[in-house]
């Protein structure tokens, strides 16, 4: 069968217009590569593992490619494409994990690294306590893509260029703006998995992030500000720059940023905050996606991103928020940056709740992890980010439900006498259980008497994620409800980079510690 | 990993194929392979093979650049290819230099092949043993073992070329007590694989978590402390991205001064302190190749507290009538006065806190390098010269040019190697401990 990317779209029924496609020459090898008889090349791994003695393996050949264009005021800075293809050998021996991979795709390569994978297992084996065992996964052979409109990689560089160069332009358009960088990136997976289990699974995926940050400089002061995007990254194609009014948003940053020079500093101390989209989402990442990963909560991540304070024995028993409260995750989400067909474990992409009605009901699971607590199924959270890394538990996408109401923004501030109005994200830090957090924005309203007032700049605020999410009265209805996400979030030894998306509505929480980050020596409530 | 001569020859083939007027290659390769352990048990464990090439252009001054970890003969010409059509559609670099002309490097020493070759069973055997120490102390252990091996070149089409071979191996341990109240932390890292006291790792983890077992609870504000030089690692770490003379000239960088001037040349930290990059230093070799290709020198950013130099880039040298810094390709903080051992320091304290680790750091406010980030895996109260009792962690909005500052350190050890806990000790610097008169705890975490 014919594998080369073009007739893999037409399979999985992407539209693409041949005439839009550039000659690029890592594309021809992309094709040479795809046309690699990776069902042959996994069967010989998988009869090799078992041959050698795994009681189950999976073989991922893949293929990343990545382009970046990067510009600062009226220049270019940076254009470069990225490929990366090869394939990581997984086997689960006498109770124990080995891992091998290599970009050497050929027979002999692949002979000798699932070898070594099973070298590396047994060596484990020999030492292993308590034996890692997985639960059942479904057998699947099947294509997938993600709902991508326009594949950025078709698409002329010009373009990109052009598009950048225009943003800059509508920032500098602003008087007092001195600095503007920005940059496109796009990433495109081409992943096929096999398994022992008799899975055979092809998927291509498209994620797109375009980001600026426009900086406003007192020079006779000292001072400057800065307001970055609030667009962030999505799992979309070209689509999300045409669909979306970037030069807009950029001339407002670029106002923002000016502003923010004379903006007040706040009165530290406990305050209404009402938390735009662009802004919660991050702290539902760090607050929620993270303390629900079920790798933590096992202390299989104590060694470097943490544990949590949840544990096994309080799913279904902890308050997590006030009632309005409803967290889920999502594997399946439209332009999700974690949506996927399926898992590096094979197990198709779901959706289910973490918090419902403010309580802890249930956890991020893979087929190991699920069976170290005797669930029969895998929620299908298993990624790695490269052929060379070794798959193992990562975030779906994790979103809080919006109201079944029409409330919007004015809705949530006319019962606000004294709070303030967080639009981006901007300082983040946690502790490793997922209780202490503080959190910064890229800009800040007063909120006086029910309505928005005078900007804010030098804003955080501290709190303990139960306590937070407790203080949650207020959320917007569908109509406010937007996806923001983090491109590259860090996790794992070695560390690993994964996509994910969290979607939420406005929200409005009710006194919250506020910190000034401008005092001397910072921060003091 | 590839040879010498194998490199010179991709380097080779690819300049062959490039037919823009500039160009800038690059080869590089990597062995590495980890244990990773958690619960007293192996979880995921594995090796990588890679190589990739990269290449730059200028064609008119526009520049391209493609990447790629196929190195076939007909891959190498079409990631020129790739490159150079990149170039045809792209604006002219503004800020393009010529590529530099041979240039003669004086080799570093950051390279064993034991470490990279340290074999599969030795690994398992390395973990099985650390493992066994934190079951003998009725702890928890979860940790990580890494051994890398990296061999690349880079040669331009002006005639440079050079060629470096790097090796790094850590070993990281947190040990938790069963109650769940203790918790302890620690990592080294060596280039050579003979010179990581593994044993150091699991007995000083174990320890920390037996000692930090029941904390007591002790308000949030500025408390004298002494900082290990983990600490201190996890701290300093947002220093090395400040030093760029280019955003001090722009106006928006700690070391910008009003009027756009900047503040080379001011007593910023403790006259003590000295910041310096050598990359012939015998416990922390660096790369010979600074920024840019330029030769690596001992160079110094701060010279008894004084703003010495900022980082300028060929490009931003050559706007400003400077030279370009030949650095840095590591770091070392040490003092110019005589040095206290931690448990000097600890004599010496009448009140304070001992901190053994910092988490979750991130930058709060550029202007003053305020960061935030929590305490994590020991902190311990200190009262009459003696370690009285363990506390819970806090989290902490400190700036570090008010860390380092005249008047705010006390007491300043020998530095050690030691890596960041954040960047799994990955990245290597030489470091003291350090005692610092206030130190700004701003909430309580009880996160253990």
């Amino acid at each position: 069968m014919d594998r080369s990317r073009r007739t893999f779209l037409k399979q999985t029924g992407v539209a693409v217009s041949v005439a839009a496609l550039p000659p690029w020459a890592l594309e021809l090898e992309a094709a040479e590569a795809a046309a690699i008889d990776r069902a042959k090349l996994a069967a010989l791994a998988l009869a090799a593992a078992k041959k050698l003695g795994a009681g189950y393996a999976d073989i991922r050949i893949n293929r990343y490619r990545t382009e970046s264009v990067s510009t600062r005021e009226k220049q270019v800075q940076s254009v470069a494409r990225n490929q990366s293809f090869g394939f990581g050998v997984r086997v689960l021996c006498d109770g124990a994990w080995g891992f091998a991979a290599s970009r050497d795709v050929t027979e002999a390569s692949i002979r000798r690294m699932t070898a070594e994978a099973v070298a590396i297992a047994k060596g484990n084996a020999a030492f292993q306590r308590k034996k890692i065992s997985l639960v059942p996964a479904a057998r699947v052979s099947t294509k997938w893509k993600n709902a991508f409109v326009t594949d950025p990689f078709d698409r002329p560089l010009d373009d990109k260029i052009q598009f950048l160069l225009k943003l800059n332009e509508s920032a500098l358009g602003v008087k007092g703006v001195n600095f503007v960088n920005s940059s496109l990136s796009f990433v495109n997976e081409q992943k096929f998995f096999a398994s022992s289990d008799g899975s055979q699974i092809e998927q291509y995926i498209i994620r797109s992030n375009p980001s600026f940050g426009v900086t406003a400089v007192n020079m006779l002061a000292g001072d400057f500000q800065s307001r970055n995007s609030l667009g962030g990254p999505q799992g979309m194609g070209y689509e999300y720059l045409e669909n979306h009014d970037w030069l807009a948003e950029a001339e407002q940053a670029g106002n923002e940023a000016v502003q923010k020079l004379k903006a007040k500093q706040p009165q530290p101390g406990k305050r209404d905050l009402v938390l735009d989209p662009t802004h919660l989402w991050l702290t539902i990442h760090e607050s929620v996606g993270h303390p629900t990963e079920l790798d933590r909560a096992l202390g299989w991540e104590a060694n470097y991103a943490g544990t949590s304070f949840l544990t096994p024995d309080k799913t279904g028993k902890l308050q997590y928020g006030s009632k309005l409260v409803n967290f889920f995750a999502d594997r399946t989400q439209a332009a999700g940056l974690a949506t996927v067909g399926y898992d590096d474990d094979g197990v198709p992409g779901q959706k289910w709740y973490l918090v419902k009605d403010g309580m802890f009901v249930d956890w991020q699971t893979t087929r190991d992890l699920a069976a170290q607590v005797g669930r029969k199924n895998s929620y299908g959270c298993t990624h790695a980010d490269s052929w060379g890394s070794v798959p193992f538990p990562r975030m779906p996408n994790v979103s809080l439900e919006a109201a079944k109401s029409d409330a919007g923004l004015d809705e949530l501030l006319a019962d606000v006498k004294d709070g303030i109005l967080i639009f981006g994200d901007g300082s983040f830090s946690i502790d490793q259980q997922r209780y202490n957090f503080q959190f910064g924005g890229q800009v800040f309203w007063e909120i006086k008497d029910g309505k928005k007032g005078e900007m804010l700049r030098d804003v955080a605020y501290q709190s303990r994620t139960p306590d937070f999410w407790g203080a949650l009265d207020a959320l917007g209805g569908e109509a406010s409800y937007r996806m923001g996400g983090s491109f590259s979030d860090g996790k794992g030894e070695p560390g690993q980079s994964n996509a994910v998306s969290h979607g939420c509505p406005v929200a409005r929480f009710r006194q919250i510690n506020v910190l000034n980050t401008a005092a001397r020596q910072g921060a003091r409530s | 990993m590839i040879s010498e001569t194998d490199a010179r020859a991709v380097c080779h083939k690819l300049l062959s194929h490039v037919k823009a007027e500039d160009a800038s290659v690059g080869v590089s390769s990597e062995d590495y392979a980890h244990q990773r352990f958690a619960a007293n048990n192996f979880t995921t464990c594995g090796l990588r093979e890679n190589l990739s090439v990269s290449v730059t252009v200028w064609s008119g001054k526009k520049r391209g650049a493609a990447a790629t970890n196929a190195v076939d003969d007909a891959a190498l010409r079409r990631a020129v290819e790739e490159a150079e059509q990149i170039a045809a559609v792209s604006p002219v670099d503004r800020e393009y230099l010529p590529t530099l002309a041979a240039q003669t490097y004086k080799p570093s020493a950051g390279y064993a092949e034991t470490t990279v070759k340290f074999p599969a069973a030795s690994r398992s055997r390395l973990v099985h043993d650390v493992i066994g120490m934190c079951e003998k102390e009725s702890v928890t252990g979860a940790g990580f073992f890494q051994a890398r091996g990296t061999a690349g070149a880079f040669a331009t089409k002006n005639g440079n070329f050079g060629y470096e071979r790097s090796s790094l191996t850590s070993l990281s341990l947190t040990a938790r007590t069963p109650d769940g109240t203790g918790s302890g932390y620690f990592l080294r890292n060596h280039y050579d694989i003979g010179r990581l006291d593994t044993a150091r790792v699991a007995r000083e983890s174990i320890r920390k978590a037996q000692t930090s077992r029941e904390p007591h609870t002790l308000d949030a504000g500025a408390y004298t402390v002494v900082l290990e030089a983990q600490a201190v690692a996890d701290l300093l770490g947002f220093l090395r991205f400040v030093f760029d003379a280019r955003s001090a000239d722009e106006g928006r960088s700690p070391f910008s001064a009003p009027g756009g001037k900047t503040k080379v040349g001011e007593k910023i930290f403790d006259e003590r302190i000295s910041i310096y990059s050598d990359p012939w230093h015998a416990e922390l070799p660096g790369s010979a190749f600074a920024q840019g290709g330029l030769p690596a020198q001992k160079m110094y950013l701060v010279r008894s507290g004084v703003l010495e130099n900022l980082v300028y880039s060929r490009f931003w040298a050559q706007q400003k009538g400077k030279e370009p810094t030949p650095g840095p390709v590591n770091g070392i903080l040490e003092s110019s006065a005589p040095t206290a051992s931690v448990e000097e320091m600890i004599r010496d304290t009448k009140k304070g806190l001992l901190v053994g680790r910092f988490w979750y750091i991130r930058p709060v406010d550029i202007r003053t390098l305020l960061i935030t980030g929590l305490s994590r895996d020991g902190v311990w109260s200190i009262e009459d010269g003696k370690i009285q009792y363990p506390v819970r962690n806090f989290r902490f909005n400190q700036s570090l040019l008010q860390l380092l500052a005249p008047g705010n350190v006390d007491l300043i050890s020998s530095p050690e190697r030691v890596g960041s806990s954040e960047a799994q000790g990955g990245d290597s610097n030489l470091l003291p401990a350090l005692k610092v008169k206030q130190f700004n705890f701003t909430s309580q975490s009880e996160a253990v």
